[in-house]
């Protein structure tokens, strides 16, 4: 008898093919030993399968024929069980049902890292792998995020928060009053995106509208804050949950263009890179700075861990600006690509274990959860009486 | 042979296998032992012999007449009065008939029994119909004997169901390596133990515990199936025991790692005539464990305990015998604080819980947590999160801030002289009890009363009677010791007595409310 682990990749999200990537290496990593595997890929529809050739990368090149390889699944509560049903093709293709014993969502982005499929896994009662619906909200909102870590204490780039129909209304007005504000150059990013996509650096006050109308494609908030001349970014991840984490070395990313791309991350610049992820990507580890610096982005990225309540493993990715050397707390990838086992295995912990701590870690936060009080077993409605007097009967 | 006649029967027949409704509830409740299901069989048999006397009268006065037929259908009219009366019976019991597959089975006997009978009644000419159709009749108006007949022939049947489960339990945890099963057993404070030891153990370890009081062997087997995960690290296995070898059976299935035993007292002496047949019953599971090369933590406080081990076993408890040790014990407006001492290392924790055997209970959770690798820090959390039973010694806030220990469901002598100590623990506290005494206990009832008001005389600063007439022995007891009786009052209820209270109480009062009895025992 084995744990079994669902993992969930794909969904409705501009990083569905990343998430696929991420998954695919991630399921071939986990303790076999200790663990069933079930991988859950969910369409760009939305829709999930179940299948043997989901392990396979090469599969996914003809999505039709994968289709057909698997099975559509969905899933349901059973007693003090969750279980993976099939969708029943005819009377005789009747299989059994299978018990899902945790979840691991490798997914990026909207739809899906964001707090929703979390929500998905809170509903079902089913215990799940990484941050929970609240954190993983918070860090996918990069606005909120910068609010909360402020508050405790660590330091952000300030920022201009900015809705899509405001700006249209408003083009002109709004756009020299930012530039004012921040000055140039200046970044402007959707709020609520991953992987770089949709961010521009704006050298010049006529390339604003072009950057807004990219941004505003993907999401309806728009921030925009300072751009950092001398940047370099240092990259750190961390795992454990509130009550105890730990900080992996620092990473710093080489860059192509000025900020790294969606390209830059998960293509890695040349064309056979694509199927390897985050870990392809042109990157220095440990990253080339000091030791008392990447102490202090240890030390914040902890912090921010426990601020936003996180669990699992997440990756943050800072901002420094060699000029003043100050660093800045940019983003949160409360799913990163790869899961940012690259990373640790540099600290010296390997993926299988890595893939073994973040199950243990579900679990754990399930018990703490379970000696808490959700629901009062007792029916208080049993004991009333509605009776076929109408109203006069019921007595609440 | 005549339809009518027939449907009668068959009507006769319908009416008896419902009537088996109380009587299956009646085994259910007996665990499916017909010798302890035999003891309602016995206290109802006046009313069967009524059954039957007003039955044969009648029956008596028709055959006279030379009616057979008439007869019938008026006994059939008699067993149909049977379905609604046993249907109100089900409605009022507290705890209901469960339709488990065995009782379906069970069911499915009496139906099989009864249908085959009447076949052979209408397909068999003289004698041998004759006799089935009195086996028929028989069994359909004393329902009792339907159920002994249904139980002893489904028990083939059950015997491999069990069978095929115990095995299937055994498989899984097998299957399981790494799981450690912990055996928790004991007179007193097994159940108790058990919910501490799995919240304790919860901050390291996935533990899964035999719900409620889960611990026959068929109880331990259903949640092995039930609820236990592939994760599972742990496996508290509360066990029961009525009679010598039932520890050992439940040992059999669930090979436990560990073992607990909260005590060994005069309990069940019924089935185990003496202490030392409950003391070898317990120390089965010692037996088990030690054969596994396993840890066995006992209670040394435990009298009969304390007297009949060697060093072979992890000793906890207060005194100077036990290795894991409760130390420095104070009570106040917060709970318990007390020490655990771990053979040398400390842990000072705070909890809700309040009573000397609470104290005993986290210190016996503790001292395994720690074996087992749980940190001290753990251990400290888990143990200020513990939660009272409601109306257990519950400690709660109360009329103009003051501190109510709620003992109302305690209603056994021991208890009581347990929550008074605790109550009189409370220092630079003005302490206040609210009692009707102690019901229902026969010839003892006016000596522990007595007592009680003793020890009340001893540890409250104001004590507060409930109930003018049955308060006297109790009031005996308090004036025995000398209490002033300006500080003494009798109320006629608990509204009363709230209301005195609520005059007298402050941010430094503390009430305990003993005992609260309903209104018909007051006067």
């Amino acid at each position: 008898m084995k744990t079994n682990v669902a993992f969930f990749f794909g969904c409705r999200s501009v990083e569905h093919e990343v998430s696929i990537i991420s998954a695919v290496q991630a399921m071939r990593a986990v303790d076999r030993e200790k663990y069933d595997v079930t991988p859950v890929y969910v369409t760009k529809d939305g829709e999930m399968y179940t299948g043997d050739a989901l392990f396979t990368i090469e599969e996914y090149r003809d999505l039709p024929a994968l289709y057909k390889k698997c099975r559509k699944v969905f899933f349901a509560r059973n007693g003090e069980n969750v279980v993976m049903k099939y969708e029943s093709k005819g009377v005789f293709s009747k299989a059994k049902d299978v018990t899902i014993d945790v979840a691991f969502p490798v997914v990026h982005g909207t739809n899906c890292e964001d707090g929703t499929i979390q929500g998905y896994f809170e509903y079902l009662g089913l215990p799940y792998v990484g941050c929970d619906i609240l954190s993983s909200a918070v860090g996918m909102d990069k606005a909120v995020f910068k609010d909360v870590v402020k508050r405790a204490g660590v330091p952000v780039l300030d920022c201009i928060e900015i809705r899509s129909r405001e700006y249209a209304q408003n083009k002109e007005e709004l756009t020299q009053k930012i530039v004012n504000q921040i000055g140039l150059p200046l970044i402007v990013k959707p709020v609520n995106l991953g992987s770089s996509v949709g961010i521009t650096k704006v050298s010049d006050i006529e390339s604003f509208d072009e950057a807004m109308s990219l941004a505003v494609s993907f999401s309806d908030k728009v921030l925009i804050e300072r751009a950092i001349e001398n940047l370099r970014e240092i990259n750190c991840s961390v795992l454990g949950d509130a009550d105890n984490c730990e900080a992996s070395v620092c990473e710093e990313p080489f860059m192509n263009d000025e900020i790294l791309s969606y390209e830059d991350k998960y293509m890695g610049g040349s064309k056979s890179g694509a199927s390897k992820g985050m870990a392809s990507l042109g990157r220095k580890i440990p990253a080339d700075i000091p030791e008392e610096l990447s102490n202090e982005i240890k030390e914040l990225s902890c912090k921010i861990f426990k601020a936003i309540g996180a669990n699992g493993v997440v990756r943050i990715d800072f901002m420094l600006d060699t000029a003043e050397n100050r660093v800045y707390a940019n983003e949160i990838n409360t799913i990163p690509g790869s899961l940012a086992f690259y990373l640790w295995e540099a600290s010296g912990v390997k993926y299988t274990e890595l893939l073994d701590r973040m199950i243990e870690l579900a679990f754990r936060r399930q018990r703490g959860r379970e000696n808490l009080t959700f629901t009062i077993k007792t029916n208080i409605l049993s004991g009333v009486s509605f009776g076929s007097k109408g109203a006069k009967g019921a007595k609440l | 042979m005549n339809i009518l006649f027939l449907i009668s029967l068959i009507v006769a027949a319908v009416s008896g296998i419902f009537s088996l409704v109380r009587q299956l509830q009646m085994l259910q409740q007996n665990s499916y032992f017909p010798s302890r299901y035999s003891k309602f069989v016995t206290d109802t048999f006046v009313v069967w012999l009524c059954v039957l006397a007003f039955l044969f009268c009648i029956s008596s006065f028709f055959y006279s007449l030379d009616n057979p037929f008439l007869h019938i259908i008026l006994t059939a009219a008699v067993l149909i009065v049977r379905i609604p009366l046993c249907i109100k019976t089900q409605k009022k019991s507290i705890k209901k008939l469960v339709f488990t597959g065995r009782i379906k089975r069970l069911f499915g006997a009496a139906i099989i029994i009864e249908a085959l009978l009447i076949t052979l009644y209408a397909l068999l000419p003289g004698l041998a119909g004759e006799i089935c159709l009195v086996l028929s009749l028989t069994l359909s108006f004393i329902t009792p004997l339907l159920c002994y007949l249904v139980w002893a022939v489904t028990l083939p049947i059950e015997k491999a169901f069990g069978a095929y489960y115990i095995n299937d339990a055994k498989k899984i945890l097998a299957s399981n390596k790494g799981l450690k099963v912990i055996g928790v057993t004991g007179s007193y404070g097994k159940t108790t133990t058990k919910f501490i030891l799995k919240r304790i153990l919860s901050e390291k370890y996935n533990t899964v515990c035999t719900p409620g009081s889960f611990n026959t062997p068929m109880g331990v087997v259903r949640t092995v199936r039930e609820h236990l995960k592939p994760h599972t690290q742990i496996f508290i296995c509360e066990m029961g025991a009525k009679n010598v070898g039932d520890i050992k059976e439940i040992c059999d299935i669930a090979s436990p790692d560990m073992a607990v035993i909260t005590s060994v007292g005069p309990q069940h002496l019924e089935t185990f005539l003496t202490v030392d047949n409950v003391f070898k019953t317990k120390f089965e599971l010692a037996d088990a464990v030690k054969q596994k090369g396993g840890r066995v933590f006992v209670n040394g406080d435990s009298k009969e305990i304390a007297s009949r081990i060697d060093n072979s076993f992890s000793v906890y408890g207060t005194g100077e015998n036990a290795l894991y040790r409760a130390e420095n014990i104070s009570y106040g407006a917060f709970g318990s604080s007390f020490d655990i001492n771990l053979g040398g290392e400390i842990i000072s924790v705070k909890t809700k819980l309040l009573g000397m055997h609470s104290i005993i209970d986290i210190v016996a959770a503790a001292a395994v947590a720690h074996s087992l690798g749980v940190s001290p820090e753990d251990i400290k959390y888990a143990v200020s999160t513990l939660a009272a039973t409601e109306h257990r010694l519950e400690l709660k806030s109360y009329i103009n801030g003051s501190t109510l220990i709620d003992d109302a469901y305690n209603s056994n002598p021991e208890g009581c002289i347990e929550a008074v100590n605790v109550l009189g623990s409370f220092d630079g506290f003005k302490k206040v009890i609210i009692t009707p005494g102690l019901v229902e206990l026969g010839a003892k009832e006016y000596e522990y009363n007595k007592n009680l008001g003793f020890n009340a005389a001893e540890k409250c600063d104001i004590i507060i009677l409930v109930g003018k007439n049955r308060s006297v022995p109790i009031k005996d007891g308090i004036l025995e010791h000398g209490f002033q009786e300006e500080k003494l009052f009798t109320v006629s209820s608990f509204a009363e007595a709230n209301a005195l209270y609520s005059t007298l109480a402050d941010k430094n009062t503390v009430l305990l409310i003993e005992n609260d009895l309903p209104d018909n025992y007051l006067n």
